[in-house]
């Protein structure tokens, strides 16, 4: 840490205008900026942006992730070349330019910051890292998005700062902004001409004195296994993503995917460790149709393919792509057995990656409640709803042992 | 580079081991790379064949045998194919080893059995060459290795060999009906040669590859033979792209075939689902 910095950082305003030039600054300094921002067909992507008046901040969930930023549907790991017998191999970078996410949703960052455990045990991914160490991530506290945001489900909330360097709160006429690591510390020092300090001065871990200034939280019902009103934690919260003071949380229904709040992730993983047979798997696979659509939006889908692509006879580049454990290849042997022959076998191993095998792992829940595999099943899966039918018969189950 | 990018090798020899199945003797080109290369038996690689992509196998050769590694492998599909397309001389690409490996250190003055079918003893040959080359650390040796004829045997100079040392006990077999004339060895499956062959449990640790009816008959003998599942050792295979933990593809439930694996003792894969 460098001297100077205080271990509980501080927290700074920055008004719209601000923003914009701070944008342009690091534009004009050959620091990419990647934002939420309207494609041709009026729907929100995160792309590369170059100034302010593209981004559409808190305007409708990006289609897809920020995983793609630091894992691109295809990448090359390598080229060949071959002359005669002899074959040389050229290297991909592994380091990358400075970037900058602005805007992103909680639940995508917070896929990101799951995503470095997968990526770190053992062996390191030098080019999820190389990313990961180029990009500073600036996310805005959410008021949500529509019925199928589902974060408070999986422990998150609209405010979680899990994987953001820097976490952006509305306020009037711009936004408070809440450094939570270093990297965030380090953005807003190179820029400080672009930040005042927050008017409430204080840290941004607020304290029961200052929650009357969190109205909507105060006014929001308590959920079960949420926050109650007199702390400033946002239903669902864990300890430690307090809001800052006068920054506004999220209503305490936003977020719940229309299951009413969190369920008890703990018991969901146990009775998926019990239960790899159960008819629940062939009564849910029914209606998936296994195109994998859900896989490819998902912020913590990161199954991939490795294969060749010849250009020509001499070279080629093989490449890392996208891939999705529902589609039937996907385990299939070359000797024509396939361990997960059928539909219900994939959409298990889904749900099971996501809420016990990854957990058992690498202790996070490999889910971040975007809901963005609600929103765009063609057959109408809703994943929160069969999270909390787990969750139900693990009630059911532990009542009746 | 980065971790999938291969080292290169260079295919040393060629071994036409029966009409489908091929051993490959590779050498790293580059030294640095050769004198630095270290595995512990049972772990595996990814083999690539540029244009063609990677396959899995279990390294063939013993780690006792420095200097380069053989890999096994019938051709099936896309990559194993190309392989068999290549000639002495000719450059691949190798990266591992991955995965966990047979507890040897832990197996030292006991007897080992070895039991295989068909290419499966390609997995368990690394082991075989690894306690054959400090035989004087283990006890009894014993080898159960059967195939579906004589013409699908594997190995069968290392066969004459083994059958030629005192301090080996081989067994060799063929499925019903695979024998020739000049067979001279058992004819039976597999189970049946190690029920007959009765090896001893005691202080005696088995290591069992081959196709899964295979396994799933011989565990019994085994059973009753006295081994207890924790002195059962196989290693499995399932599809896999990175061989690292990455990719996500390989796992059955919660065990990642090429992290927790490939080498799992009959005790852990009995807590397994039968997703493999």
């Amino acid at each position: 840490m460098r001297p100077g910095v205080q271990r509980v950082m501080k927290t700074r305003s920055i008004s719209r205008e601000n923003l914009a030039a701070l944008v342009a600054d690091l534009v004009k300094g050959g620091t990419d900026v990647v934002a939420p921002a309207r494609a041709s067909d009026g729907k929100v992507d995160y792309r590369r942006v170059a100034k302010f008046d593209e981004i559409t901040m808190n305007g409708g969930m990006p289609r897809r992730s920020l995983k793609e930023f630091f894992l691109p549907p295809t990448e090359a790991l390598f080229s060949w070349k071959q002359k005669q017998a002899d074959i040389t191999l050229e290297p991909v970078p592994t380091t990358f330019g400075p970037a900058v996410v602005l805007g992103a949703r909680p639940c995508d960052t917070a896929g990101v910051v799951v995503l470095d455990k997968v990526m770190g045990w053992d062996f390191r991914d030098e080019l999820w890292f190389g990313r990961r160490e180029a990009t500073t991530i600036v996310s805005l506290a959410c008021s949500g998005v529509d019925d199928s945001c589902f974060c408070r489900v999986v422990g998150l909330s609209p405010e979680t700062e899990k994987g953001a360097d820097l976490v952006l709160y509305p306020a009037d006429g711009g936004f408070l902004a809440q450094p939570v690591t270093e990297k965030g510390e380090a953005l807003i020092s190179a820029h400080s001409a672009r930040f005042v300090d927050a008017p409430a001065g204080d840290p941004g871990k607020a304290t029961a004195g200052k929650e009357k200034k969190a109205t909507a939280a105060a006014a929001a019902p308590a959920t079960p296994g949420g926050a109650k009103s007199e702390t400033v934690l946002p239903a669902g919260a864990k300890a430690g993503t307090a809001i800052p003071a006068g920054a506004t949380a999220a209503p305490a229904s936003v977020g719940t995917g229309g299951i009413g709040g969190p369920v008890d992730l703990g018991s969901v993983h146990d009775w998926l460790a019990d239960h790899f047979e159960h008819p629940l798997w062939e009564a849910i696979a029914f209606r998936c149709h296994g195109c994998g659509a859900c896989a490819s939006v998902c912020p913590t889908c990161h199954c991939f393919d490795i294969v060749d692509e010849p250009e020509g006879v001499t070279e080629g580049t093989r490449r890392r792509n996208w891939d999705t454990c529902q589609e039937g290849r996907f385990t299939l042997h070359a000797s024509g057995h396939n361990p997960r022959a059928q539909q219900n076998a994939r959409f298990r191993q889904r749900v099971m990656h996501k809420f016990y095998i990854y957990p058992e792992k690498f202790g996070e829940t490999l889910c971040t409640g975007c809901g963005r595999c609600v929103r765009d099943c063609p057959g109408g899966m809703d994943l929160p709803e069969i999270v909390a039918k787990i969750a139900a018969l693990a009630t059911k189950d532990s009542v009746r042992s | 580079m980065n971790l999938y990018q291969p080292h290169l090798v260079k295919i040393d020899s060629i071994i036409e081991e029966t009409h489908d199945t091929r051993t490959l003797k590779l050498r790293f080109l580059d030294p640095e790379v050769a004198a630095k290369f270290d595995f512990r038996a049972g772990q595996f690689g990814e083999y690539s064949v540029f244009g063609a992509g990677e396959c899995t196998f279990c390294i063939a050769s013993s780690p006792t045998r420095k200097g380069t590694i053989e890999c096994t492998f019938k051709s099936v599909g896309k990559a194993t194919n190309a392989m068999r397309g290549l000639n002495e001389g000719d450059t691949m690409g190798f990266r591992g080893p991955y995965g966990n490996s047979f507890p040897l250190d832990r197996m030292e003055k006991a007897s080992m059995v070895f039991i295989a079918g068909g290419i499966g003893l390609a997995p368990v040959r690394c082991v075989i060459w690894n306690t054959l080359d400090l035989r004087d650390q283990f006890k009894d040796v014993t080898i159960v290795y059967g195939a579906r004829s004589v013409a699908d045997l594997v190995y069968k100079r290392e066969l004459t060999e083994w059958e030629a040392r005192k301090d080996v006990k081989l067994w060799q077999t063929v499925d019903p009906g695979g024998e020739t004339p000049e067979w001279k060895h058992e004819i039976g499956f597999v189970p049946a040669i190690v029920e007959k062959a009765a090896p001893k449990a005691d202080n005696a640790y088995a290591v069992v590859c081959g196709p899964p009816i295979m396994i799933k008959y011989t565990l019994p003998v085994l059973e009753k033979l006295g081994f207890p599942p924790e002195r059962i050792y196989t290693t499995l295979e399932n599809r896999m792209k990175c061989g690292c933990g990455k990719c996500g593809r390989c796992n059955i439930g919660p065990v990642y075939v090429c992290k927790d694996g490939p080498v799992f003792t009959a005790a852990e894969m009995a807590k397994l689902p039968g997703e493999y």
